[in-house]
Protein backbone atom coordinates (compact mmCIF):
# COMPACT_ATOMS: atom_id res chain seq x y z
CA UNK A 1 0.00 0.00 0.00
CA UNK A 2 1.34 3.22 -0.85
CA UNK A 3 1.32 6.11 1.66
CA UNK A 4 -1.15 8.21 0.00
CA UNK A 5 -3.28 5.32 0.42
CA UNK A 6 -2.57 4.61 3.70
CA UNK A 7 -3.15 8.54 4.27
CA UNK A 8 -6.46 8.40 2.28
CA UNK A 9 -7.39 5.37 4.55
CA UNK A 10 -7.05 6.72 7.54
CA UNK A 11 -8.50 9.91 6.53
CA UNK A 12 -11.66 8.07 5.67
CA UNK A 13 -11.59 6.10 9.02
CA UNK A 14 -11.48 8.94 10.79
CA UNK A 15 -14.01 10.63 8.76
CA UNK A 16 -16.16 7.51 9.91
CA UNK A 17 -15.76 7.41 13.37
CA UNK A 18 -16.45 10.99 13.79
CA UNK A 19 -19.73 10.56 11.89
CA UNK A 20 -20.47 7.39 14.39
CA UNK A 21 -19.81 8.69 16.95
CA UNK A 22 -22.03 11.34 16.76
CA UNK A 23 -25.10 9.36 16.47
CA UNK A 24 -27.61 9.62 19.20
CA UNK A 25 -28.72 6.26 19.41
CA UNK A 26 -24.92 4.83 19.37
CA UNK A 27 -26.61 2.07 16.72
CA UNK A 28 -24.83 1.37 13.91
CA UNK A 29 -26.75 2.32 11.09
CA UNK A 30 -30.18 1.78 11.14
CA UNK A 31 -30.27 -1.08 13.26
CA UNK A 32 -33.77 -1.75 13.65
CA UNK A 33 -34.55 -1.26 10.05
CA UNK A 34 -31.43 -3.91 9.22
CA UNK A 35 -33.06 -6.59 11.49
CA UNK A 36 -36.30 -6.33 9.92
CA UNK A 37 -35.01 -6.51 6.18
CA UNK A 38 -33.37 -10.27 7.46
CA UNK A 39 -36.73 -11.66 7.63
CA UNK A 40 -36.06 -12.96 10.88
CA UNK A 41 -37.27 -10.24 12.75
CA UNK A 42 -40.67 -8.30 13.04
CA UNK A 43 -42.86 -5.77 14.72
CA UNK A 44 -45.08 -6.38 17.68
CA UNK A 45 -47.89 -4.75 18.45
CA UNK A 46 -46.68 -4.02 21.65
CA UNK A 47 -43.61 -2.02 20.00
CA UNK A 48 -40.75 -4.00 20.57
CA UNK A 49 -39.09 -6.36 18.20
CA UNK A 50 -39.43 -9.97 18.01
CA UNK A 51 -37.96 -12.78 16.24
CA UNK A 52 -40.45 -14.45 13.56
CA UNK A 53 -39.28 -18.40 13.83
CA UNK A 54 -35.69 -18.89 15.36
CA UNK A 55 -32.43 -16.71 14.50
CA UNK A 56 -28.89 -16.99 15.70
CA UNK A 57 -27.76 -15.72 18.66
CA UNK A 58 -26.29 -12.74 17.22
CA UNK A 59 -29.85 -11.18 15.75
CA UNK A 60 -31.05 -11.95 19.26
CA UNK A 61 -28.97 -10.19 20.98
CA UNK A 62 -29.23 -7.22 18.73
CA UNK A 63 -33.11 -7.56 18.78
CA UNK A 64 -33.15 -7.16 22.72
CA UNK A 65 -30.12 -4.62 22.83
CA UNK A 66 -33.16 -2.87 21.04
CA UNK A 67 -35.87 -3.23 23.29
CA UNK A 68 -34.17 -2.68 26.16
CA UNK A 69 -33.10 0.35 24.58
CA UNK A 70 -36.89 0.75 23.41
CA UNK A 71 -38.01 0.19 26.69
CA UNK A 72 -36.16 3.06 28.10
CA UNK A 73 -37.45 5.67 25.65
CA UNK A 74 -40.83 4.51 26.74
CA UNK A 75 -40.42 4.64 29.97
CA UNK A 76 -38.85 8.26 29.90
CA UNK A 77 -42.12 9.40 27.86
CA UNK A 78 -44.56 8.07 29.97
CA UNK A 79 -43.20 9.57 32.94
CA UNK A 80 -43.91 13.07 31.31
CA UNK A 81 -46.57 12.59 30.02
CA UNK A 82 -48.34 10.55 32.47
CA UNK A 83 -48.81 7.65 31.09
CA UNK A 84 -48.03 3.52 30.88
CA UNK A 85 -44.88 2.31 29.93
CA UNK A 86 -47.64 -0.23 27.91
CA UNK A 87 -49.66 2.41 26.89
CA UNK A 88 -47.00 4.62 25.08
CA UNK A 89 -45.41 1.68 23.71
CA UNK A 90 -48.75 0.83 21.94
CA UNK A 91 -49.00 4.39 21.14
CA UNK A 92 -45.50 3.97 19.32
CA UNK A 93 -46.30 0.15 17.57
CA UNK A 94 -49.22 1.85 15.82
CA UNK A 95 -47.01 4.96 14.26
CA UNK A 96 -44.21 1.68 13.89
CA UNK A 97 -46.94 -0.24 11.98
CA UNK A 98 -47.89 2.75 9.57
CA UNK A 99 -44.50 3.46 8.70
CA UNK A 100 -41.85 1.38 9.29
CA UNK A 101 -42.31 -1.97 8.48
CA UNK A 102 -41.19 -2.78 5.07
CA UNK A 103 -42.92 -4.67 2.12
CA UNK A 104 -42.56 -8.19 2.95
CA UNK A 105 -41.13 -7.98 6.60
CA UNK A 106 -42.99 -9.27 9.50
CA UNK A 107 -45.50 -7.88 11.95
CA UNK A 108 -47.31 -9.51 14.74
CA UNK A 109 -50.97 -7.97 15.97
CA UNK A 110 -51.89 -9.24 19.41
CA UNK A 111 -53.46 -12.38 18.21
CA UNK A 112 -49.80 -13.72 18.30
CA UNK A 113 -49.68 -14.32 14.50
CA UNK A 114 -46.68 -13.14 12.28
CA UNK A 115 -47.40 -12.09 9.17
CA UNK A 116 -46.07 -10.47 6.35
CA UNK A 117 -46.88 -6.39 5.13
CA UNK A 118 -48.40 -7.52 1.28
CA UNK A 119 -46.57 -5.38 -1.19
CA UNK A 120 -47.16 -2.11 -0.34
CA UNK A 121 -50.57 -2.62 0.96
CA UNK A 122 -50.54 -0.73 4.66
CA UNK A 123 -50.07 -2.64 7.62
CA UNK A 124 -53.53 -3.40 9.24
CA UNK A 125 -53.87 -1.09 12.21
CA UNK A 126 -53.84 -2.85 15.65
CA UNK A 127 -57.28 -2.23 16.87
CA UNK A 128 -55.73 -0.05 20.05
CA UNK A 129 -54.33 2.53 17.95
CA UNK A 130 -58.00 4.23 17.28
CA UNK B 1 -88.05 -31.28 27.94
CA UNK B 2 -86.56 -28.61 26.54
CA UNK B 3 -85.24 -26.66 29.37
CA UNK B 4 -84.47 -22.75 28.64
CA UNK B 5 -80.78 -21.73 29.91
CA UNK B 6 -82.20 -20.05 32.77
CA UNK B 7 -84.29 -22.93 33.91
CA UNK B 8 -81.46 -25.31 33.69
CA UNK B 9 -79.53 -23.09 35.74
CA UNK B 10 -82.20 -22.53 38.47
CA UNK B 11 -82.10 -26.14 38.36
CA UNK B 12 -78.88 -27.22 39.14
CA UNK B 13 -77.21 -26.51 42.18
CA UNK B 14 -75.33 -23.33 42.04
CA UNK B 15 -72.30 -22.81 43.12
CA UNK B 16 -72.90 -20.39 46.24
CA UNK B 17 -75.84 -23.38 47.52
CA UNK B 18 -72.72 -25.78 46.74
CA UNK B 19 -70.23 -23.84 48.98
CA UNK B 20 -73.00 -24.14 51.66
CA UNK B 21 -73.27 -27.71 51.49
CA UNK B 22 -69.73 -28.68 51.23
CA UNK B 23 -69.37 -26.25 54.93
CA UNK B 24 -72.48 -27.75 56.42
CA UNK B 25 -71.59 -31.40 55.71
CA UNK B 26 -68.17 -30.34 56.96
CA UNK B 27 -66.33 -31.01 53.77
CA UNK B 28 -62.85 -29.45 53.92
CA UNK B 29 -61.30 -30.93 50.59
CA UNK B 30 -64.74 -29.37 48.31
CA UNK B 31 -63.89 -27.90 45.58
CA UNK B 32 -65.61 -25.00 44.44
CA UNK B 33 -66.62 -24.74 40.85
CA UNK B 34 -68.89 -21.69 39.43
CA UNK B 35 -70.15 -21.82 36.22
CA UNK B 36 -69.49 -18.34 34.84
CA UNK B 37 -72.50 -16.31 33.83
CA UNK B 38 -70.48 -14.54 31.22
CA UNK B 39 -68.17 -15.90 28.17
CA UNK B 40 -64.77 -15.51 29.02
CA UNK B 41 -63.38 -12.25 27.35
CA UNK B 42 -59.40 -12.22 26.97
CA UNK B 43 -58.35 -8.80 26.59
CA UNK B 44 -54.33 -8.79 26.46
CA UNK B 45 -54.46 -4.84 26.08
CA UNK B 46 -55.92 -4.50 29.97
CA UNK B 47 -53.21 -1.49 30.67
CA UNK B 48 -54.04 0.62 27.64
CA UNK B 49 -56.54 3.06 27.28
CA UNK B 50 -57.49 3.79 23.52
CA UNK B 51 -57.77 7.68 24.23
CA UNK B 52 -54.26 7.81 25.88
CA UNK B 53 -52.97 5.69 22.87
CA UNK B 54 -54.63 8.40 20.61
CA UNK B 55 -53.42 11.45 22.84
CA UNK B 56 -49.86 10.32 22.52
CA UNK B 57 -49.71 10.33 18.78
CA UNK B 58 -47.91 13.11 18.23
CA UNK B 59 -45.48 11.96 20.91
CA UNK B 60 -44.66 8.47 19.72
CA UNK B 61 -44.10 9.70 16.06
CA UNK B 62 -41.09 12.26 17.38
CA UNK B 63 -40.11 9.43 19.41
CA UNK B 64 -38.73 7.53 16.39
CA UNK B 65 -37.59 10.30 14.49
CA UNK B 66 -35.52 11.07 17.23
CA UNK B 67 -34.26 8.11 18.05
CA UNK B 68 -32.55 6.63 14.46
CA UNK B 69 -31.80 3.23 14.89
CA UNK B 70 -33.89 2.08 17.91
CA UNK B 71 -36.89 2.63 15.58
Amino acid sequence: MTRKMKLFFAGAALGLATVAGTSAAYAFQDAAAELRATGQVGEQADGYLGVVNSAPANIRSQVESINIQRRAAYTRLAQSRNATIEEVAAATACELFAHRVGPGQYYRLPDGVWRQRNGNEPVPRPSHCG
Amino acid sequence: MILSNKDERRLTIGGRTLAILCAAAGLSACVQVDTPDKPIEINLNINIRQEVVVRLQQDAQQLIQNNPGVF
